[in-house]
């Protein structure tokens, strides 16, 4: 049984269907990736299994507990966290002062960390302790997004594409980072449009489309896959490589 | 389990020294890339208390220590508007209803059941929390702009219904009270033993602001102040903590409320109405809702200028006006802003005050 099991997960906004009947294992010590074309769906169903929008229909499992439509706080609790498409932070409070938050809230029950310090000193910005958030360069925001979520000391750690927005060098670095977590026994469900990244990093890769799952396996096989290749390229293109 | 970064140079975590600093400097100085030394913020805080306590002894006569009874508990009114605006980021423009909700309790357990000041306090603050929370139900579901809307209507219908409660609430006439029942040895008769009884009931709101700002809770409130989607996403329960901080200043207003009962010992509808509110507002922006001394600055200058400048009502109310546009345009972070960042100027830091969203409560 996997950790997170999600099973016949609907959302639709008005008209629109933006989760179509998704259906996804995931374990919490790997690198999952999920893909798909801009408006596919991938944002809402973190954000749906976050508990931020209501699920329509369907079942969201953690550790075997339904927490379908719980509540964004209590799912956070039980140490299934995530992070936002666009950064996010405690923007007129200090970087220590954002972690702290977080890691106040992921000690009940015992956290991992015995103290912020070593957040910031995980992700690389302890010099940057006593600036406000909201005056931070965009990398170190993205930066803080990621300590501000594993203070919570999650299980598993939901990141919408953290990489967004970061030059070359800085994405690399984050990469390295975040190859780091599922040794330490934080499992990760990653979101990203990098497709050399991914495949890097990636376990496995689920691949969205109109809200429906399409493809799921191993990185080779699933951007070999014809479909995959059809909604990236368009039927026209199918000989070029995604 | 201690984990190792790679990709950025590593200076340590803070010193535990500087940390103690910081926790010092959290309410002071908000949260400032430059806070106030702990040393300065004692010598304040001890300076402070002792003109304070000193005041009725320097000779400042009757008409003196009675504006600075109606600055101290309206500045204990304003501590809990300086908790729920500064820290959670919730404004109330009908606050004084919410005094008045504590006052005209306290007033009723009087001339109904003849409870004392002591015996009625207890009832009236926790039916002031309550009444709070209850005006912040609908602030859940809608957004801050709604709430505001709400508390000054809420505080119009507290006046309707006082006016038309019959003998049970006086009406337009209100009611009356007899004085503060006397602990051995104090007779709360005298004016200068009224004024320690309020500053006493000051220092204690005090503490607990500070002592709110320098916890994990005040933490979690600033969290839903700067960001409520990623409080909640970090496992912060919002809605929760929402009402609770507004029943916290509903205590404070209370409190507030049952001490300016017993000072005028007569109250009626229109010291709980719109204007006063209105005045609470101006008052807690004025002085800095997010600094320590913040709420009390705004209380000394909205009830000490028109007696300073010689201004009849009207006139000080032109004042206040132009006040509150003043410190909107020049000091967004309230009196309280301005003094700490000359200070910081003072000593030579240059970042004075950092971050975009910065002092705007
Ligand atoms: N809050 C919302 N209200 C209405 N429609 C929404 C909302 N959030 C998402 N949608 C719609 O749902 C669909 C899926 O959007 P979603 O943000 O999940 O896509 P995405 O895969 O994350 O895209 P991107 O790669 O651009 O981030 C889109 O059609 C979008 O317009
Ligand atoms: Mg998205």
């Amino acid at each position: 049984m996997a950790a997170l099991e999600v099973r016949g997960l609907r959302k639709q906004f008005g008209g629109v269907v933006a989760l179509n009947g998704i259906d996804l294992d995931i374990d919490t010590d790997r690198v999952v990736g999920i893909v798909g074309p801009n408006g596919s769906g991938k944002t809402t169903l973190f954000n749906v299994v976050s508990g931020v929008h209501p699920a329509t229909g369907g079942t969201v499992f953690w550790q075997g507990q339904d927490i379908t439509n719980i509540g964004a706080h209590r799912i956070a609790r039980k140490r299934l966290v995530r992070t936002f498409q666009q950064a996010m932070s405690f923007p007129g409070l200090t970087v220590d002062e954002n972690v702290r938050i977080a890691w106040e809230q992921g000690r009940r029950g015992g956290g991992r960390w015995t103290s912020p310090g070593m957040i910031l000193d995980f992700v690389g910005l302890a010099p940057l302790g006593r600036t406000i958030a909201g005056s931070l360069p965009f990398g170190s925001l993205r930066r803080l997004g990621l300590a501000v979520a594993l203070g919570v000391s999650p299980e598993l750690l939901l990141l919408d594409e953290p990489g967004a927005g970061l030059n070359d060098s800085e994405a690399q670095a984050f990469a390295s980072v975040i190859a780091q977590l599922p040794p330490q026994g934080i499992g990760v469900c990653l979101i990203d449009h990098d497709m050399d990244m991914m495949s890097d990093l990636c376990d496995r890769l689920v691949v969205l489309d109109f809200g429906t799952k399409i493809a799921e396996g191993p990185p080779s096989q699933v951007l070999a896959d014809p479909k995959v290749r059809e909604v990236y390229l368009g039927p026209d293109k199918k000989a070029a490589a995604p | 389990m201690p984990m190792t970064d790679n990709s950025a140079g590593k200076t340590g975590a803070t010193p535990e020294g500087v940390r103690a600093r910081d926790r010092l400097a959290l309410l002071t100085a908000d949260n400032a890339a430059v806070p106030l030394p702990a040393g300065v913020q004692a010598i304040t805080a001890i300076l402070l208390a002792v003109l304070l306590i000193a005041l009725p002894w320097l000779g400042l006569g009757y008409r003196f220590l009675s504006i600075a009874i109606t600055t101290l508990y309206t500045a204990i009114g304003l501590y809990g508007l300086g908790l729920q605006f500064g820290q959670a980021g919730i404004m109330s423009v009908g606050h004084a209803a919410l005094m008045g909700v504590g006052a005209y309790a306290s007033a009723i357990l009087s001339v109904q059941l003849g409870l004392g000041f002591w015996t009625s306090l207890p009832f009236a603050m926790a039916l002031s929390a309550i009444v709070g929370g209850v005006i912040g139900l609908p602030t859940l579901r809608v957004g801050g702009q709604h709430y505001i809307i709400i508390t000054f209507c809420f505080c119009a219908l507290f006046v309707i219904v006082l006016t038309n409660g019959g003998t049970f609430t006086g009406s337009a006439t209100g009611l009356d009270v007899g004085s503060v029942t006397p602990l051995p040895g104090i007779n709360f008769d005298k004016l200068s033993n009224n004024y320690y009884l309020v500053l006493a009931a000051l220092f204690l709101a005090l503490a607990a602001t500070y002592l709110i700002g320098i916890s994990r809770y005040g933490r979690t409130l600033r969290a839903i102040r700067e960001n409520e989607q990623l409080a909640r996403s970090v496992g912060i329960n919002v809605d929760l903590h929402k009402l609770g901080v507004l029943m916290v200043s509903g205590l404070f207003a209370g409190l507030a409320g049952v001490l300016q009962l017993y000072y005028l010992r007569h109250i009626s509808p229109t010291l709980f109405g719109a204007f006063p509110s209105l005045y609470l507002a101006l008052m807690v922006m004025l002085g800095g809702a997010r600094y320590l001394y913040g709420p009390l600055i705004g209380a000394v200058v909205v009830n000490f200028l028109p007696e300073v400048l010689n201004l009849d009502p009207v006139d000080s109310r032109i004042a206040y006006g132009v006040c509150l546009l003043l410190v909107i345009l020049l000091l967004p972070g309230g009196v309280g802003a301005g003094i700490k960042n000359i200070c910081c100027a003072i000593r030579g830091g240059s970042e004075t005050q950092v971050g975009g969203s910065n002092g705007r409560a």
